[in-house]
């Protein structure tokens, strides 16, 4: 059991900021196009309950697309700075008084 | 952005804004459009009775019966050369026929003596011929024999998805009169 919830813990839930912004701006588009195409496709058919169901359909598209990790918004991970073990006395001193 | 629950509320925030925003819309293009078109309205079979109205008082009342024609097509719209009955911002229609008359008593009496709801799904091109009233046609008194100027109006209310709510009356009304003589047979 605890090794199932480590392995869940282990799934790489997070994205990098510049996948953040994608999937933004990516679910922004997917559903203003959706409510668009909607909009005018229900005013030829004249039936208002379509433009609501088609842009319905694009929020289903826009969370699939972009709520769930995918990997393509991890591509750019930050280059962090690898971990110092070795603390000198003074360097912690300095740190504390700040 | 950061984590699953606040990328699913973004979108689901913004779909509904984008929802709101495109249901304005619909209520802006039909804000302006006339829903107003001709009746036929005729009566045949008019016939007058003085009985007592138990449900108001002991006291006899006139009470009038008659049977009507009804032709009309209710919003009829037209676009991209494909007729509609109905434009994409009209959920229902409730039409109803109105008795207006003068007595008396009373400089004007209103009566509804039928109604019907037309959904969408329905012909909203009536066609009905000899229909009898709904609703009884009880005068307060006794104005209605020989009673000859009653008007029947039809008018609806126009259901919207958004937006207002329009009363409309046809142009078109028919005037009639009652007997001058009561009926005392059964009808």
């Amino acid at each position: 059991m605890t090794e199932f919830i480590e392995k869940l813990k282990n799934i790489p839930m997070h994205m990098d900021y510049e996948g953040q912004a994608r999937a933004e701006r990516l679910s922004r588009i997917i559903v203003t196009l959706f409510g668009v195409v909607g909009f005018i496709w229900g005013y030829i058919i004249q039936q208002f309950s379509q433009t609501i169901y088609i842009l319905g359909a694009g929020f289903v598209l826009a969370f699939i697309i972009t709520v769930p990790p995918w990997p393509m918004y991890r591509r750019k991970p930050l280059d962090w700075q690898a971990p110092q073990f070795q603390v000198t006395e003074s360097q912690t001193k300095t740190k504390k008084k700040k | 952005m950061h984590s699953f629950l606040t990328r699913a509320n973004a979108i689901l925030a913004y779909t509904l804004s984008v929802c709101a925003c495109l249901t304005f819309l619909c209520f802006l293009s039909t804000a302006f459009s006339h829903y107003d078109t001709d009746v036929r309205l005729r009566t045949f079979k008019t016939v007058v009775k003085n009985v007592p109205d138990y449900s108001a008082s002991r006291e006899k009342n006139d009470l009038g019966f008659l049977t009507f024609d009804i032709k009309t097509d209710i919003l009829l719209i037209k676009y991209f050369n494909k007729i509609f009955i109905f434009n994409w911002n009209v959920k229902q229609l409730f039409v109803y026929l109105v008795a207006e008359y003068q007595t008396k008593m009373n400089s004007l009496n209103q009566i509804i003596l039928w109604d019907k709801i037309i959904i969408r799904e329905d012909n909203a091109i009536l066609e009905l011929k000899n229909m009898n009233t709904k609703y009884y046609f009880w005068d307060d008194g006794n104005g209605l024999r020989g009673n000859n100027n009653i008007t029947l109006h039809l008018s609806w209310n126009v259901v919207p998805n958004a937006g207002l709510l329009p009363s409309i009356s046809a142009k078109n009304v028919h005037s009639f009169a009652f007997p001058s003589e009561y009926t005392t047979s059964r009808l």
